[in-house]
Parts: structure tokens; C-alpha cells; sequence
């Protein structure tokens, strides 16, 4: 079972209560809410927030590939997966992305969460530009992806 | 033909715009169109090598949403997307 979108913070934002509502089920023993936040400093630069930008379609495609790859590589059948991330500013502790997971037992939970956070900054195309203190700029360097199949 | 690409990341540099509009060739290959690029850059950003490197680094994808690689042949007016290297969550 999965949940998927990219939340336009002009018009919306993540909340926890949905995917706890999403994810709940007398199934599962465990649960893992992660979330990602804007912190305050970035390689000794005092950070006030950060744009993010998003592929949309290939986010989602690469958010429904990972969860596909869980049953291969984990080999957990029985779960539910909850991803949303945000595209556009972002303030200090404002959350950028949500993952909750869902499983019958808590080692399954643990390897899951990170299992999807770690993927998704492989292969889903989101771009952070960071701004800074002094009113300047920064888009992120990141991995290329060129040869990668999404 | 007519290519719309559209830009995403640091590659939003490139213009004011959300996109760039190039006139190329039927049949160009990606590899040649990521020339067609930096030809841009060079003359618009006097070569600007963070830019430059910035398309050397990215993957592009098509209007279908499949990352495309070098030998990839553009036969029709399209929107193909730019990827460059990417870092979120």
C-alpha cells in the first residue's frame, strides 16, 4: 500500500496526521514516521531557508520505483509506505519530506525508512537552493544521474 | 524542429524563464543538442563554466518521462526536460 505526491507549499503542506491515518492498521506492530526539516547551517553557512524544486512526474515514478524495489530487495511484502515532499521556500524547521512506513515487526520498520529516504536521494530528482543570512544563494551540488534509469 | 527544455535546479540559471527555446536539426541526438546547449551558455553567459559544467552533468528526460541517454534521437517538435545532478529530501 502506497501514498505518493509532491505538496505544493503555495497552496498546501505536509501534516502527520494523514499518513498516521493512511499507514494505521491492526496488521502492523510497528511504525516509523521520518521527516526531513530546514535546518540552520550548511557547511559553516548560516542557512534561513531553502527552495526546493521538483521533477513531479519523475519524483512520483521514482518514489512508486523504489517502493517496487522493497519487495525485491528487502523482501517485505506486508507494509505501508507514506512519502510526500514539498516544492518551493522553505523556513527553518519547515518539513520537507515525510516517510511513514508500516510493518508487521520493528527491525522490517527500521531498514524500510531508511531504505526509502537513502533511494530517494539517489534517484528522485529534487534540487535544494539554500539562502543564506547575507541575502545570497546556493543551488546544492548534487550526484548526476546521467545513465540511471528512472 | 522546435525544442522546448525545460529547466529544473541550478539549470533555472539558464533563463528568466521556466524554459529555453531551441530551433535544432531532425534527427539530432542528445550528445548534440547538449552541444547546442553549452553554444547557448557560451554566448549568453560568456562560458560560464559552473553552467558548463552543469550540462556536462545533467541527464535529460523526454515529454514521457523517461531519463533519455546520448544516443537518444529527437525526430519531432518536443519538451524534453533537463536533469541536472540531484540532492533532496
Amino acid at each position: 500500500m502506497l501514498h505518493t505526491r509532491i505538496v505544493d507549499i503555495k497552496d498546501d503542506k505536509i501534516l502527520i496526521d494523514k499518513a498516521e491515518k493512511f499507514i494505521s492498521s491492526t496488521k502492523f506492530g510497528a511504525s516509523i514516521f521520518f521527516t526531513g526539516t530546514v535546518r540552520n547551517v550548511n557547511e559553516n553557512k548560516k542557512v534561513t531557508g531553502i527552495t526546493y524544486d521538483t521533477h513531479d512526474e519523475l519524483v512520483i515514478k521514482s518514489f512508486e520505483e523504489i517502493y517496487q524495489e522493497v519487495g525485491k530487495n528487502l523482501k517485505i511484502a506486508d507494509k505501508a509506505v507514506f512519502i510526500e515532499h514539498t516544492k518551493g521556500y522553505l523556513s527553518l524547521g519547515d518539513i520537507s519530506i515525510l516517510i511513514a512506513v508500516a510493518c508487521k515487526h520493528r527491525d522490517q520498520a527500521y531498514v524500510l525508512s531508511r531504505y526509502i529516504i537513502e533511494e530517494i536521494k539517489k534517484k528522485s530528482p529534487i534540487w535544494k537552493k539554500e539562502h543564506y543570512e547575507d541575502k545570497t544563494t546556493e543551488w546544492l551540488k548534487g550526484k548526476s544521474i546521467i545513465n540511471e534509469k528512472i | 524542429m522546435k525544442i522546448k527544455l525545460e529547466l529544473f535546479g541550478a539549470s533555472r540559471e539558464f533563463s528568466n524563464k521556466d524554459y529555453l527555446e531551441f530551433e535544432i536539426k531532425e534527427k539530432t541526438e542528445i550528445k548534440d543538442f547538449r552541444k547546442e546547449l553549452t553554444n547557448y551558455l557560451e554566448k549568453n553567459f560568456k562560458g560560464n563554466k559552473d553552467f558548463i559544467r552543469i550540462v556536462e552533468r545533467s541527464a535529460f528526460c523526454s515529454e514521457s518521462n523517461n531519463i533519455i541517454n546520448d544516443n537518444y534521437k529527437i525526430i519531432k517538435d518536443q519538451k524534453i526536460g533537463i536533469i541536472p545532478p540531484i540532492g533532496g529530501g
